[in-house]
C-alpha cells in the first residue's frame, strides 16, 4: 500500500503581515512549524502503516526551507519526501495549490490513500483536500475522526459532519482530511531524527509535471486575490456577572438549560 | 495601621479583590493592609515616602512566582511592580549583539516577545531563562534565579549591563558593576530594582531537545554520572541543559496534562518508564548530532532504548518540551495548593541544594532513603549535571508537613558537612528562613545584616526576608 501525506510549513504564529501588492502572507523572519493538522495526518498514516506496512511519502509545497517539514516527517517515520518548489508556484490560492498538488502527486506514483489535515493554520480555508479530490477524480472523505478499519483494499472511517457522524467505506484510491482529534501525534524519534539529515529529499519543479503551462500555477493560476489580511475587530460585548455560591450555580445552570433547550428545538 | 492615600489613588486598602497578592507560588499566605501598583520610579518614590513617614514596611512583588515566600507580605504594604513592564530603550551593537533596557516588572513572556519584535533578524536572547515564564526580570535578579541553562550560560551577572535601584532613602541609584552582588540574589532587602539594562547574546543557530526514558532510577542515575564524568563536546555544539524528572513527577504531570494547555498535545509517557532525562544541545546541526550520537550510545549502555528517545528542534517544539519540564514544579505546587486548602499551615516544601562531591546515584539514594525513613511521598526533578535536585515533599497532612521540615533539615545538615550548598537559586525568603533556623552560618547572616544596615537601616524593604 502507498500513502501520500500533504504537509505544509506555516508560521509558528501570525502577525497578520501581508504583501500589499500580491496579497500573499509575508513569512520572512517568522519561525516556521509544520501545520499541526498535517502532523496529525502524518500520524494517521503512521498508524495505518503499523497495520498494513504501507510506504509513506510526504509532499510539501513551498520554498527550500520547507524541507524542514519533510525532515520532521522523516524523524517521525515517513519513508520518502518530495519538495514541490518552483517560482511558478508562488502565491497560489486554493485552486492553484490543489491543482499543483494533484499534478505533483500524479507525477510520482499511484497512491492508494492521500491524507491531509483538516485545514492549515495560515490559510484556514479547509478546501484544498476537496479540490484535490476533484482534480484527481477520487472519493473524498472530510473531517475524518476515526479509522474504523483499514485493509489492503479498502478503508472504513467515521466522519464528523455537521451535527452527525457518518460511517463511510471506500476502495482505493481516496483522499482523507482528518480531524485534529483523531490521534495524538508521536514525538520525533532521536534515532530517526539523526538519520533524517542524510535522507534524500526529491524536488518537483514545473518541468516535472504533466501540465507545464505556468499560467495554471501560482498567482497566475489563482482564481482569487487577497485584498487585505487583518485581525478581526473585537466588537462583541459581554456582561460581567458576579455572583456568589448558590446564586452563581443557579445562574450557570440556567444558562445550561437555555442552551440545551435551544439545541433541542433545532433538532 | 492602614494608611491609604486620598490624593492620588496610588495606594489601595487590601480587600477581597486583592487577596491573590497575599500569596505566591510557595503557597505561604501572608497579611497586608494596603497595596500599590506603581507605574514608574516617581510613583515608587512617592509611595515609599508615605510608607516611611508611617514606618510601614513594604513588600516588593513581581510575578509572584517565587517559592520561598519572598514576595509574600507579613504586614504593612505590598508594592506590586507588574505595571512597570515597559521597554525603555534598546541598542544594536556592532558585534551583532544588543542591549535592552526594561522596567523590572516585565515578565519573561513579554521580554521574549519584545526582543523578537525589536531584534527580529538578529536572533538574540537573554540567557537566564527560568522555565517559569511568568517570572519578572526584577524577580529573577532579586532571587538570582538560574533556570535550566545555567549549566552553560552561568551567572546572571554576565547578562546585566546596568541596574537601577530605588533605595530606602528615596534615591535612585545606578548600581556600579562592583556592587551588583549587593542587589542580585538579595531578595529585595537592599532596595527595589526599578530598571535593568540587559545584555543580549546571539541565539544558538539550532537547539535540540532530547528525552531519554529509563525503566529504573539506578540506570538513569548511572547514565547521569557517566555524562558528568565525561561531558560530550564537539567543536560547534555543547550541552545547554540536563534535567532529571522522576516517576512521581511524571505521574503528577500526566495526571494534570489534559488541563495544561502547553503540554496537553504531547503523547502520554509509557507507564513502564520510571524516570526521564531531558537534555538540550545548542549549536550547529553537525556538532549537535555528534553529541546526540554520543549521548544515545551512553544512554543505551544504561538500558535506555534509543527507539523510545524523543528529539525535537525548533523554538516552538523546544518550548513544548520545556513546558513539560516546567510542569514538574507546577504540578507539585498544585498538589500543595490542594493540601493548603485543607490545612492553611501547609506550604511548599522543596529543596534547592547541590553537592558536587558525590555521585548522582548516591545523592538520589540519600533522598530516597530519607523519604522512606520518614514515610513521606516526594517528587524529584532538577539539574542533573550540577547535582542540584529539587525534592518536593508532598505531605498529606500537617503532621507529614512537619516531618518534611525535619527531613529537609537533616539533608541540609549533611550537605553543609559535605561542602554542599543548601540554597542555590530559590532564595531564602520567609519559608527557608524558618526551615533552616539555626543552620545558616553566622558569617552568612552577618553579611546580610551589614547590607541591611548600609541600605535600609529602618527595615522598610521586604521585612522578614532572610533576616
Amino acid at each position: 500500500m502507498k500513502i501520500a501525506v500533504f504537509m505544509k510549513q506555516v508560521p509558528a504564529y501570525s502577525e497578520g503581515n501581508m504583501d500589499e501588492k500580491t496579497g500573499v502572507i509575508i513569512r520572512a523572519g517568522l519561525p516556521s512549524i509544520a501545520n499541526v493538522y498535517d502532523v496529525v495526518a502524518l500520524e494517521t498514516a503512521l498508524r495505518i502503516k503499523e497495520i498494513t506496512n504501507a510506504e509513506i511519502t510526504v509532499f510539501t509545497m513551498g520554498p527550500d526551507k520547507a524541507e524542514d517539514v519533510i525532515r520532521e516527517a522523516y524523524s517521525m517515520g515517513a519513508d520518502k519526501g518530495y519538495l514541490i518548489c518552483d517560482k511558478a508556484f508562488a502565491g497560489s490560492d486554493v485552486l492553484a495549490t490543489s491543482y499543483t498538488l494533484s499534478q505533483a502527486v500524479s507525477s510520482v506514483d499511484n497512491f492508494d490513500i492521500i491524507l491531509c489535515g483538516k485545514q492549515t493554520t495560515d490559510g484556514d480555508t479547509a478546501q484544498v483536500s476537496g479540490a484535490v479530490a476533484e482534480w484527481l477524480g477520487i472519493p473524498h472523505m472530510n473531517w475524518v475522526c476515526e479509522i474504523i478499519n483499514v485493509t489492503e483494499n479498502e478503508i472504513n472511517v467515521k466522519c464528523q459532519l455537521d451535527g452527525r457522524l457518518s460511517v463511510i467505506q471506500t476502495a482505493y484510491p481516496c483522499i482523507l482530511s482528518v480531524e485534529k482529534s483523531i490521534f495524538t501525534p508521536r514525538m520525533p524519534s532521536l534515532k530517526l531524527k539523526m538519520s533524517s539529515r542524510k535522507k534524500e529529499i526529491s524536488k518537483i519543479t514545473l518541468d516535472d509535471l504533466n501540465d507545464k503551462n505556468e499560467n495554471n500555477y501560482g498567482l497566475k493560476g489563482s482564481a482569487t486575490k487577497v485584498r487585505k489580511i487583518f485581525p478581526p475587530e473585537r466588537t462583541a460585548k459581554r456582561d460581567i456577572v458576579i455572583k456568589n455560591g448558590k446564586d452563581g450555580a443557579d445562574y450557570i445552570l440556567e444558562i445550561f438549560k437555555n442552551t440545551f433547550n435551544s439545541k433541542e428545538e433545532n433538532i | 495601621m492602614v494608611y491609604v492615600s486620598q490624593k492620588n489613588e496610588l495606594i489601595f486598602p487590601i480587600s477581597e479583590k486583592y487577596e491573590e497578592y497575599l500569596i505566591d507560588e510557595s503557597k505561604f499566605m501572608g497579611n497586608a493592609e494596603s497595596i500599590s501598583f506603581p507605574k514608574n520610579e516617581d510613583e515608587i518614590i512617592s509611595i515609599l515616602k508615605i510608607m516611611k513617614e508611617k514606618n510601614i514596611p513594604i513588600t516588593i512583588q513581581g510575578g509572584k512566582t517565587g517559592i520561598v515566600g519572598s514576595a509574600v507580605p507579613l504586614e504593612g504594604h505590598i508594592m506590586n511592580l507588574s505595571y512597570m513592564n515597559n521597554v525603555k530603550e534598546y541598542e544594536i551593537l556592532e558585534d551583532g549583539t544588543g542591549t535592552i533596557t526594561v522596567e523590572s516588572g516585565i515578565n519573561l513572556i513579554d521580554l521574549k516577545k519584545e526582543i523578537l519584535r525589536i531584534f527580529k533578524e538578529k536572533a538574540l536572547f537573554w540567557p537566564p531563562e527560568p522555565t517559569e515564564t511568568s517570572a519578572t526580570v526584577g524577580g529573577i535578579i532579586a532571587t538570582d534565579a538560574k533556570g535550566i541553562n545555567a549549566f552553560v550560560y552561568e551567572n546572571i551577572q554576565k547578562y546585566i549591563k546596568e541596574l537601577r535601584v530605588v533605595r530606602a532613602s528615596g534615591i535612585i541609584e545606578v548600581v556600579s558593576k562592583e556592587d551588583f552582588n549587593k542587589v542580585i540574589g538579595k531578595e529585595g532587602i537592599t532596595g527595589v530594582i526599578s530598571q535593568i539594562t540587559l545584555k543580549l547574546i546571539k541565539k544558538p543557530s539550532e537547539i535540540w531537545g532530547i528525552s531519554f526514558f529509563f525503566e529504573n532510577e539506578e540506570d538513569a542515575s548511572n547514565f547521569i554520572d557517566a555524562v558528568r564524568n565525561d561531558v560530550p563536546k564537539s567543536e560547534t555544539a555543547f550541552i545547554g541543559a540536563f534535567e532529571y524528572i522522576d516517576k512521581t513527577s511524571l505521574n503528577l504531570i500526566e495526571g494534570r496534562k489534559p488541563t495544561m494547555a502547553k503540554i496537553k498535545e504531547l503523547p502520554d509517557i509509557d507507564e513502564n518508564f520510571e524516570c526521564m532525562c531531558y537534555i538540550e544541545i545548542h549549536g550547529e546541526d553537525e556538532g549537535i548530532e555528534e553529541i546526540a550520537g554520543n549521548l544515545m550510545e551512553t544512554a543505551a549502555m544504561y538500558n535506555s532504548d534509543p527507539d523510545t528517545a524523543w528529539a525535537v528542534s525548533g523554538e516552538t517544539e523546544i518550548e513544548k518540551t520545556r513546558a513539560f519540564r516546567h510542569a514538574a514544579p507546577e504540578t507539585a505546587n498544585l498538589f500543595i495548593e490542594e493540601k493548603r486548602r485543607e490545612d492553611k499551615r501547609i506550604t511548599k516544601l522543596g529543596t534547592d541544594m547541590s553537592i558536587p562531591n558525590i555521585s548522582f546515584l548516591d545523592m538520589i539514594k540519600k533522598y530516597r532513603d530519607g523519604l522512606s525513613k520518614y514515610g513521606l511521598n516526594g517528587c524529584i526533578f532538577g539539574h542533573g549535571l550540577e547535582n542540584h535536585l529539587h525534592v518536593n515533599i508532598l505531605p498529606n497532612s500537617y503532621d507529614e508537613y512537619l516531618k518534611g521540615i525535619e527531613l529537609i533539615r537533616e539533608w541540609a545538615k549533611y550537605y553543609l558537612e559535605n561542602n554542599g550548598q543548601i540554597v542555590c537559586e530559590h532564595g531564602i525568603g520567609k519559608l527557608k528562613k524558618k526551615i533552616f533556623e539555626g543552620m545558616l552560618s553566622e558569617e552568612f547572616i552577618n553579611n546580610y545584616k551589614i547590607l541591611k544596615k548600609e541600605f535600609d537601616v529602618d527595615m522598610i524593604w521586604n521585612r522578614g526576608n532572610i533576616l
